[in-house]
């Protein structure tokens, strides 16, 4: 290092480099009232847990007793099927929706608006008690010619069970919710990437599945994750239909019948906040998934070909350029 | 160097005759001839609001046109011609016509959600049908060409903006096309990440793809372009050999604007 040149940079950073610099100990701004407030959230806290171990009309007994009881579980599982098929049958509706609404042909706009008008705006108990009732309204559906000779028929009861119902109450209805979203996902997709796709002579299907949609699903996973915790907790208004075996169908039956409504409550509530809990882990997967190349940024998925590998591996002593 | 007798000899690939656009009442291109030769590089230059984004984009139908013609290579863009109407193509004809004209934008529109190997391989699979291997392998050598062959796992988001519109620029040529269309590539880049673009580019125009170039690079205009057009106000104001134009602009208004950028 040159003493000629007491100027120049490197000198000085290298100086700087091994003075070490004094680090700054400041002291930080106190906040008491943080601490009053813990102190009386902990008293809270610990009322409550008193009151939750002291209180005997709990009986916590009652509900270890049938926490697991065949009844309850059976409940539970029914209350998943449902969930997870109505908001299957949702999910399916609203990308077809969503996409009907954004496109060209004014037909498929009218239908998809006309949907989301008509579920989204009559309440989902009237929707089924509706469906529980569809047998009554045509007891027998019939595929043919209008005023000539049918072509098949079954009897609406057999084809149309109460699972059936529900599931059809809960899926249309939820369909006209997540096509709002979904539409608001797709929106929000920058218009440079449908040119940009388009320039490259992709088709407008292509585009929309393989481009805009898994971007768009950055924004629609979280209120979807929202609309599935909804819909775990709206299956229990399937006894509109009226159907019989979900979760709180269950937990009430059992009440009635020992006439301790209390602990078959908190049964059924923490039931659903495990479900709820799970699905919550779920929903971090998905989120991550999807969040790949913009929120999370992990190792590539990519696993080049031999002929790629060999072909980059030739190449590799070729220096890069981009360095700054 | 000037335009030699070996381009004036070459074969039209784009022709513009008479073009007209109009957004609503807003009259942005008021008659726009122009010809671009197979292996020519066009450079269009002008002021923000001349036009010269709207023209490219007409020229691969991201904007349609309201009067006049666009022919690649004598076939019609955006329209067939029966019994002297025109008829609106179907998505998927334009779609193919759009197969042979790559497009190179600002923003650089990478898709975010891919790779940059999974960028370029998109549209040779998804559209030319092209199996994966050979996609891939391909892809490799584009992303070589460019300088970035040791980037092909990195998301956008890791990419530098010259990095990302390099690979933009691989993911156009992926589709093998007769006609590379460059929307002001180097606009939105950082002043020292401008040179790497536009050194691809230089490659690409010497390897002899016909390219139509709208950029305010002066430098880039007279080192490497074939011919320069400077457009205001929706039409042509001076085209010719860019570097008589630049060293002796004709027009005021050529004069005028090459002043304030060089």
């Amino acid at each position: 290092m040159s003493t000629l040149a007491p100027t120049d940079t490197s000198d000085r950073r290298t100086g700087a480099a091994h003075r070490k610099p004094e680090l700054i100990d400041a002291v930080p701004v106190r906040h008491p009232g943080r601490w009053a407030g813990a102190v009386l959230i902990l008293l809270f806290a610990a009322l409550l847990g008193q009151s939750l171990v002291t209180n005997t009309n709990f009986r916590w007994d009652i509900v270890g007793t049938y926490f697991m009881d065949v009844l309850v579980i059976q409940g539970i599982g029914w209350t998943l099927l449902l969930t997870v098929l109505s908001m299957a049958i949702a999910i399916m509706l609203a990308i077809l929706l969503a996409f009907m609404r954004q496109s060209d042909n004014p037909l498929f706009r009218g239908v998809s608006w006309t949907w989301v008008w008509f579920f989204r705006g009559t309440p989902v108990y009237t929707q089924l008690v509706f469906w529980g009732l569809i047998s009554v309204l045509y007891p027998k559906i019939a595929l043919g010619i209008p005023f000539g000779p049918e072509l098949f028929s079954f009897s609406t009861q057999d084809v149309i069970t109460a699972f059936m119902a529900a599931i059809l109450g809960l899926g249309l209805n939820e369909s006209a919710y997540l096509a709002e979203i979904f539409r608001a996902g797709l929106k929000s997709v920058d218009s440079g990437q449908m040119e940009a796709a388009e320039a490259l002579g992709m088709r407008k299907s292509k585009i929309m599945w393989r481009i805009i949609l898994p971007q768009a699903m950055r924004v629609i996973v979280p209120p979807t994750g929202n609309e599935t915790i909804g819909m775990l907790k709206t299956t229990s208004l399937v006894l509109a239909v009226p159907f019989t075996l979900d979760l709180t169908f269950a937990t009430n039956g059992i009440a009635n019948r020992s006439y301790l409504p209390i602990p078959l409550l908190i049964v059924a509530a923490l039931w659903y906040l495990v479900i709820t809990s799970i699905l919550m882990v779920g929903q971090y997967y998905v989120e991550r998934h999807f969040g790949k190349g913009v929120d999370n940024i992990v190792p590539a998925p990519v696993k080049p070909t031999p002929a790629a590998a060999a072909a980059k591996a030739a190449k590799a002593p070729k220096v890069e350029d981009e360095l700054p | 160097m000037t335009i030699t007798n070996d381009l004036m000899t070459r074969e039209t690939l784009v022709r513009i005759d008479g073009v007209h656009k109009y957004f609503g009442e807003h009259h942005v291109l008021r008659g726009i001839d122009m010809t671009v030769r197979q292996g020519e590089v066009s450079v269009l230059i002008g002021p923000s609001g001349s036009g010269k984004s709207t023209l490219l984009r007409c020229i691969n139908m991201l904007e349609t046109i309201s009067a006049g013609r666009i022919h690649v290579r004598e076939e019609l863009i955006g329209y067939r011609e029966t019994r002297g109407r025109l008829h609106d193509l179907t998505v998927k004809e334009i779609a193919a016509q759009r197969r042979e004209i790559g497009m190179v934008f600002q923003r650089f529109n990478l898709f975010p959600h891919r790779t940059a190997l999974q960028n370029i391989i998109e549209a040779p699979t998804q559209v030319k049908r092209q199996s994966k291997v050979k996609a891939r392998s391909r892809a490799m050598e584009l992303l070589d060409r460019v300088g970035l062959g040791n980037h092909a796992n990195h998301y956008p988001a890791q990419l530098s903006g010259g990095q990302q519109q390099r690979v933009a620029i691989a993911r156009a040529l992926a589709m093998e096309p007769e006609l590379m269309l460059f929307d002001e590539p180097t606009s939105a880049l950082d002043p020292e990440l401008v040179g790497e673009v536009l050194s691809v580019m230089k490659d690409l125009a010497k390897s002899g793809m016909t390219m139509i170039v709208v950029t305010h690079e002066i430098g880039f205009a007279r080192e490497v372009g074939d011919t320069l057009t400077f457009m205001d106000g929706g039409v042509v104001v001076e085209s010719g050999n860019p570097r008589d134009i630049i060293a002796n602009p004709q027009q005021a208004r050529t004069q005028e604007f090459l002043s304030k950028v060089l």
